[in-house]
């Protein structure tokens, strides 16, 4: 008789099986999802083929945090893997209160509900296995914890990045070492050898996307505003973390460049009428299912940047990986000093001419609120309507629609 | 009655006020039990706002919702939030008005505004109904004595009992447990307000007030929480005569200004 657990370990069978992943691309190609926007497809495509390769188990998966560089495991050709993306997925159909609630019984509530969905996940036994991790530190001290708590779980080794905070020559050989090590050892422990042209190759594939979010970014200033601020801050935001070093990105970013010149050749907003333009701080929102962004468009506000989505870090000088790695990590605005958060802010509200910033404050996430009340001083010196939207990116549960109506619909009312 | 009238409605999330104005001034209001159904409550409101006018609803010129119920009043022309209401009912009563301490049923705001009654930032409390009417409300049942009492019973106290706990359900425990200690209800209560105050001025403090400040909402009926905040400020507070029709009174004025603006 089928019951509940037959129905669960059906579940279970079909993702931990790599061919799902391989039926479900004709299928989801059958039902024209996004005809219009080929970048979009290619993501779909990518994430399929990235979880089947985890699940197949031919090259080794190495798990990582959103701010580490994929780079290096394209470079290797290992699988990247990254939980926190996923739990984002797991929130945005609604199935994260599950795993959180199961992860609960493991982890303080106060860890970041992206983290506790992913715990949660590998607790239940949904995860393709690691054969190494790999976290940074430079956003997020509790990552390195986290992933160290996964370590144990799976009896994997567990390499750890910890970049200083300030950027200078000596930072920077400390970073270089770093990274050098980190790579020497990951080769040693997955038995794969170094192949210095590979990795250049992902650099170099790194940078071609990088120069297709470049001139994206530049697009995103027209008037009005051609891509969904939520756009910006899944899929796109998905894909800068996740993608770089691989082909797919760059398929991706170019895509995405061309669809997006399309729309404003023709005029097309995202909205059917733009009277406010917002700037979106922090690198996520909440993905399971809210009201933010139609309310904004109630009010014809459209999120025509996010933070998330700027580039920040130069073009990587491909003969010298660890340098250009180097320099990738320690140019992170969110990471390091607040004076070059609060730089890159300004020129994104002048670049796009932004008339209100909302700054989304996810709970367990204290290297974006730290600098909130700073940041909000200096945008409302400069007549710049600003509001912390407390929340949570992944946990329905600490949704509160009433109140983050409110706070939306005043931000509205202020700008007038 | 001659001249226009335009009613404001605030469905909050314990009561729920309709006001009348007319071109000089404040006509009549109504204040309610918001109760299950937001919708009724705002059609009883303004229906007892407009007996007591001996008005006739069809001589309403426009109608604008405030308050968390705002988006249930199928009968109003617009919504407006109470953030900008409260602010616009403060500075139309007190003009001098830089700064509102709004404390209502399920959350307190500060917010701060031009010379022009316009808003220029806010601040408020997150989803927790900690330090707000609702919370008031329980302690008072907890402690057995009115909510309407327990203001004069706080002026009372020559002191207040320290109270750690701001989760209502934790307070709850925690005055049940000094009552049982065999601490007096006024001390308690005088407690229980300086813990709300601590926390609203907290909330002041990270946003640039100015003088005049305004108390408005239900809370500030409570002349115990208001004699705290005035120590705390240590400023004149202004307490408008009924508090609670505040945000209301706002969206009436923004009715007026609505249609003052098509004509």
């Amino acid at each position: 008789m089928w019951n509940k657990n037959n129905t669960s370990d059906l579940l279970k069978w079909l993702v931990h099986h790599p061919m799902t992943y391989r039926c479900l691309r004709p299928l989801l190609e059958l039902l024209h999802i996004r005809e219009d926007n080929a970048a979009y497809k290619t993501w779909i495509r990518f994430l399929l083929d990235i979880t089947h390769n985890a699940y197949l188990g031919e090259r080794p998966v190495i798990w990582m945090n959103a701010f580490a560089p994929s780079e290096i495991a394209y470079g290797l050709r290992a699988v990247p893997f990254m939980p926190e993306i996923i739990a984002s997925l797991v929130a945005y159909f609604g199935q994260s209160r599950g795993p959180i609630a199961l992860a609960d019984s493991q982890a303080s509530t106060d860890l970041c509900s992206f983290y506790r969905c992913a715990l949660g996940l590998v607790l239940d036994d949904y995860l393709p296995r690691p054969d190494l991790i790999i976290s940074s530190s430079h956003l997020c001290d509790g990552a390195n914890k986290f992933f160290h708590h996964l370590s144990q779980i799976y009896g994997c080794p567990h390499l750890m990045l910890d970049p200083p905070y300030n950027d200078g020559a000596s930072s920077r050989q400390y970073m270089i070492s770093q990274l050098k090590d980190t790579f020497g050892k990951t080769c040693e422990l997955l038995d794969l050898s170094l192949d210095q042209e590979r990795l250049s190759e992902a650099l170099n594939l790194s940078n071609q996307a990088r120069g297709y979010m470049e001139k994206l970014n530049r697009l995103r200033r027209s008037s009005p505003s051609p891509l969904p601020g939520s756009e910006g801050l899944s899929y796109l935001a998905g894909m800068s973390f996740y993608s770089l070093g691989s082909r797919w990105g760059v398929d991706f970013f170019k895509s995405l460049y061309h669809h997006l010149q399309d729309r404003i050749a023709k005029g097309q907003g995202y909205l059917p009428r733009e009277k406010y333009r917002l700037l979106w701080l922090h690198h996520i929102r909440p993905y399971y299912k809210n009201e933010i962004f139609e309310i904004l468009a109630e009010r014809e506000a459209a999120v025509s940047f996010e933070e998330a989505n700027y580039l920040y870090w130069p073009t990587l000088d491909s003969s010298d990986p660890w340098g250009a790695l180097t320099a990738k990590i320690l140019s992170n605005v969110w990471a390091g000093p607040l004076e070059r958060r609060i730089a890159a802010i300004w020129k994104m509200v002048k670049e796009y001419r932004i008339d209100g910033v909302i700054h989304f404050s996810h709970w367990g996430c204290r290297h974006s609120c730290g600098g909130a009340g700073v940041i909000g001083d200096l945008l409302k010196e400069r007549r710049i309507p600003y509001i912390v939207l407390p929340g949570d990116g992944a946990d329905a549960d600490n949704y509160s629609p009433g109140q983050t109506r409110t706070r939306l619909e005043a931000l509205m009312e202020m700008l007038g | 009655m001659t001249g226009r009238v335009y009613a404001g409605i605030d469905v909050g999330s314990l009561s729920s006020e309709a006001v009348l104005v007319g071109d000089d001034g404040v006509l009549e209001y109504a204040i309610r039990n918001t109760g299950a159904n937001p919708q009724r409550a705002a059609r009883n409101c303004l229906e007892e706002a407009l007996n007591r006018a001996g008005i006739n609803e069809k001589a309403i010129s426009a109608i604008i919702a405030t308050g968390y119920g705002r988006i249930r009043v199928p009968f109003a022309q617009k919504q407006v939030t109470e953030i900008t209401c409260h602010a616009r009912g403060a500075h139309f009563l007190f003009p001098g008005t830089r700064t509102v301490v709004d404390i209502g049923g399920q959350d307190s705001k500060v917010i701060t505004l031009d010379d022009g009654g316009r808003v220029t930032d806010f601040m408020m409390n997150d989803k927790c109904a900690a330090g707000t009417g609702r919370f008031l409300e329980v302690m008072a049942a907890a402690l057995e004595t009115e909510l309407t009492d327990m203001g004069r019973r706080s002026l009372q106290a020559k002191k207040g009992v320290p109270i750690s706990s701001m989760c209502t359900v934790f307070a709850e425990s925690e005055v049940i447990s000094l009552i049982a200690e065999g601490y007096h209800e006024r001390e308690i209560i005088r407690g229980l307000h300086e813990a709300i105050c601590r926390r609203i001025f907290r909330m002041t403090k990270r946003l640039k007030i100015k003088e005049d400040i305004t108390f408005s909402g239900g809370v500030a009926k409570n002349q115990g929480i208001a004699e705290i905040l005035k120590s705390l400020f240590k400023t004149p507070i202004n307490i408008p005569e009924e508090p609670q029709i505040v945000g209301a009174l706002g969206a009436a004025l923004y009715a007026r200004d609505m249609v003052l603006k098509e004509r």
